[in-house]
């Protein structure tokens, strides 16, 4: 119906569905974004009036900068155990849901983790992480729980991750119920009278027609957990000893703490980078494995 | 038809965001042009207007509910509004002010760092004229360009907290602080504490604490020439200092490995929270406690009866060594008035309310009598009651001082605070500690 009308009629009509959004992209995301590259150029401090143009030298000392590249590490160690606990522990919540009726008492439970803020989460999990386990551990003698696992580097990261399963779980959970229901029965059906059930069935006829439900579910959790700031901030704030800085708290602390805006904008463009790259081959590779039933 | 009529409504609500946004920076071109003509005129005069609405960022988190409570008596005797806004959960109060400032919406007194003034020099008042500059203490405020930029709100001192009680029963009599004054002593009263089955310490392992103001003493104590302190930073910037066999660093981690077998916490020493230190020195469980006299007000919610002073941090077996004796203090937050964004007649208002605070009853009973602040200013008849505050004005009295250093990279604290918890937490030895610190200063630029 479009296509009928004259160019002039067309535009007008793209203009009403996506002016006000482009509007608004462009301003808050596209704009702010040219800008900071521009700024990566500059050895801004962020208060100044004025500032000089340095040209390459922001991105020169991002590689050079030995910790960034360290948060960097921890961040890719972070991010690797996130998705795949995130997704093997949603998976399994749906798979079990999916199975048993009036189920739905269940999935408004796991789902309501997502619900609370990052913050407010990591100041629950600090409160069960100082006080609760550790009580807990030292009633039952057990030695793991003792002590708190915030104080200690090795364990701290993994806290991390606990609470960022535990608030994403439910959400990707959301996503694998709509793919498993989704899964046609007489696919099922023919499945079945060829003799294929249990894990043979889960192998070869669940999984390859869930492929988009994993490509968008692993798709939103590698990037969400990459670009982790609030539970982070509010449940380790980098501690004990930058052992739980992860990237974007360190390119925070960069920009803001040690005012070197300049700096902190060119490890964010680089970090931008590098997460797209990531996400998009994941995006690519996942797209391939899709089958049709 | 309809089409076209949301067509332009669309339009229409389009362009009346675009106005708005427009509209706002005409009003900020004109407040702004109105500012230089109205900026001079005398600050003594009582032009503030009840119609005149205030914010405050308040960077000093102890006091919140007290200037809350100050604003609300300022707003019944001025009929002026003061909107108190904070930093964040561990926020610099930098991080604040320059994200206020890049949201184009600054407070308009705003409470930073002595670090950080200078920074904000285009952007804020000059108060050079105002009446309280005269009575301020010597070197209490910032002056770029012949300019004072600030005003001096908070003298704070840091070094060993006691507990009275818990001392004179562990010396078996009344404890007099003037009796440490080496490491020896020291250890001697740690034993004393534990004898009478108390703990002897309580070390707080937030960054901040061990960054700001424990390390404090490596630079401050090198010397009492700034020039020869300043010199020490030099080196350290340059690369050509060697802490390993540095008399004051090694004196002063000697000190802190003294603490640290002391210290109650010490199984699990980063697990403890700030909350934790006001408690155990407040209800007597520890003898000494490394803080500053901020804590005053979280210590009297446990013990407000109680007595509580100063001992100084020792560094060495010599009495006469400089830091042995003293306590640290600094100015340390200072108050700015934006000039950027706000009105005449806000700046006006702004700067009545710092002369309220320093020249009017209500004011000084705020900042000394609620707010437990030792004044950064002569002359005022109000004194201190909290025995911390006291306890810093007598060290003062004596000159017996070291300098709370405010010349420290922003982001110092954070990480050499980082390489004392990890020596704090026995991942890391000294020489890795001293390393740490001087690849720190080698980055600095």
């Amino acid at each position: 119906m479009i296509t009928e009308k004259g160019l002039w009629h067309r535009i007008k009509t793209r203009l009403l569905f996506t002016g006000p959004t482009t509007f608004i992209f462009t301003t808050v995301v596209l704009i702010p974004f040219l800008y900071g590259i521009f700024l990566t150029f500059t050895d801004w401090d962020g208060i100044a009036t004025s500032y000089n143009f340095v040209n390459f030298d922001n991105y020169a000392t991002v590689f050079q900068d030995t910790a960034f590249w360290q948060s960097f590490a921890r961040t890719l160690k972070y991010v690797f155990s996130s998705v795949i606990f995130i997704n093997v522990v949603a998976f399994s919540l749906a798979y079990i849901l999916t199975r048993r009726r009036k189920s739905n008492i269940y999935r408004t439970g796991f789902f309501l983790p997502n619900l609370v803020g990052g913050i407010v989460l990591g100041f629950i999990w600090q409160f069960i992480f100082n006080h609760m386990i550790v009580n807990a551990g030292k009633y039952f003698g057990i030695s793991l729980f003792e002590s708190t696992w915030l104080a200690d580097p090795d364990r701290a990261l993994w806290a991390l991750v606990i609470v960022t399963v535990w608030q994403y779980a439910g959400y990707m959970m959301v996503i694998y119920i709509s793919g498993l229901m989704n899964v046609p029965k007489d696919v099922m059906e023919a499945a079945e009278i060829d003799g294929a059930i249990g894990w043979r069935r889960m192998k070869n006829v669940v999984l390859p027609l869930m492929v988009p439900a994993f490509s968008v579910c692993i798709f939103l959790s590698l990037q969400r957990a990459f670009l982790v700031y609030e539970v982070n901030l509010s449940l380790t704030s980098g501690g004990p000893f930058k052992s739980t800085e992860l990237v974007s708290m360190f390119i925070y602390n960069k920009a803001f703490l040690a005012r070197d805006y300049g700096v902190g904008q060119a490890e964010a463009f680089v970090l931008f980078i590098i997460v797209a790259i990531i996400t998009l081959l994941q995006v690519y590779f996942t797209k391939k494995m899709e089958v049709e039933s | 038809m309809n089409r076209k009529l949301s067509l332009v409504s669309l339009l229409l609500i389009l362009m009346l965001l675009l106005a708005a946004c427009g509209g706002n920076n005409n009003t900020k071109d004109s407040s702004n042009g109105s500012n230089s003509t109205a900026g001079q005129s005398n600050s003594n005069g009582s032009s503030a207007k009840s119609d005149v609405k205030l914010t405050f960022l308040n960077s000093k988190s102890e006091i919140q509910t007290q200037l809350e409570d100050a604003v609300k008596v300022y707003q019944a005797e001025t009929g002026v509004e003061i909107e108190i806004i904070s930093t964040g959960n561990g926020q610099s109060p930098f991080e604040k002010a320059s994200q206020l400032y890049a949201a184009g919406n600054p407070a308009t007194i705003l409470m930073l760092d002595p670090a950080d003034v200078p920074s904000f020099e285009e952007r804020i008042l000059d108060l050079s004229n105002e009446k309280w500059v005269a009575d301020a203490v010597e070197n209490s405020t910032t002056v770029v360009n012949g300019k004072v930029l600030d005003f001096p709100l908070a003298v704070e001192g840091f070094s060993f907290i006691y507990n009275q009680e818990v001392l004179d029963e562990a010396v078996g009599g009344t404890f007099d602080p003037a009796t440490i004054t080496t490491r020896d002593e020291l250890k001697a009263l740690f034993e004393k504490i534990v004898a009478i089955g108390k703990q002897p310490i309580h070390i707080s392992p937030m960054d901040w604490s061990l960054g700001a103001h424990f390390l404090n003493g490596l630079y401050a104590n090198q010397s009492t020439d700034m020039n020869e302190v300043v010199g020490f930073i030099d080196q350290l910037k340059a690369g050509s200092a060697d802490l390993a066999n540095d008399t004051v660093f090694n004196g002063l981690i000697d000190t802190f490995d003294l603490m640290m077998e002391y210290n109650n916490v010490k199984d699990q020493p980063l697990a403890a929270v700030y909350e934790q230190g006001p408690e155990d020195i407040a209800s007597g469980e520890v003898g000494l406690w490394f803080m500053g006299n901020w804590a005053w007000p979280n210590i009297k919610e446990f013990n407000e009866e109680g007595q509580f002073g100063f001992l100084p941090v020792p560094i060495s077996n010599n009495p006469d060594d400089y830091g042995n004796t003293q306590i640290a203090t600094s100015i340390t937050k200072r108050l700015v008035i934006d000039a950027e964004k706000s009105s005449a007649e806000q700046q006006e208002a702004a700067k009545q309310f710092l002369n309220w605070i320093v020249y009017e009853p209500s004011g000084q009973n705020f900042l000394i009598n609620e707010a437990n602040i030792v004044p950064a200013f002569n002359g005022m008849e109000l004194q201190p009651q909290d025995p911390l505050a006291q306890s810093i004005q007598s060290y003062m009295a004596n000159g017996k001082t070291t300098v709370g250093l405010n010349i420290l990279p922003a982001d110092h604290w954070s990480n050499v605070g980082a390489s004392m918890q990890k020596y704090l937490a026995k991942s890391g030895d000294r020489a890795n500690l001293a390393k740490e610190i001087e690849d720190y200063w080698k980055k600095v630029k």
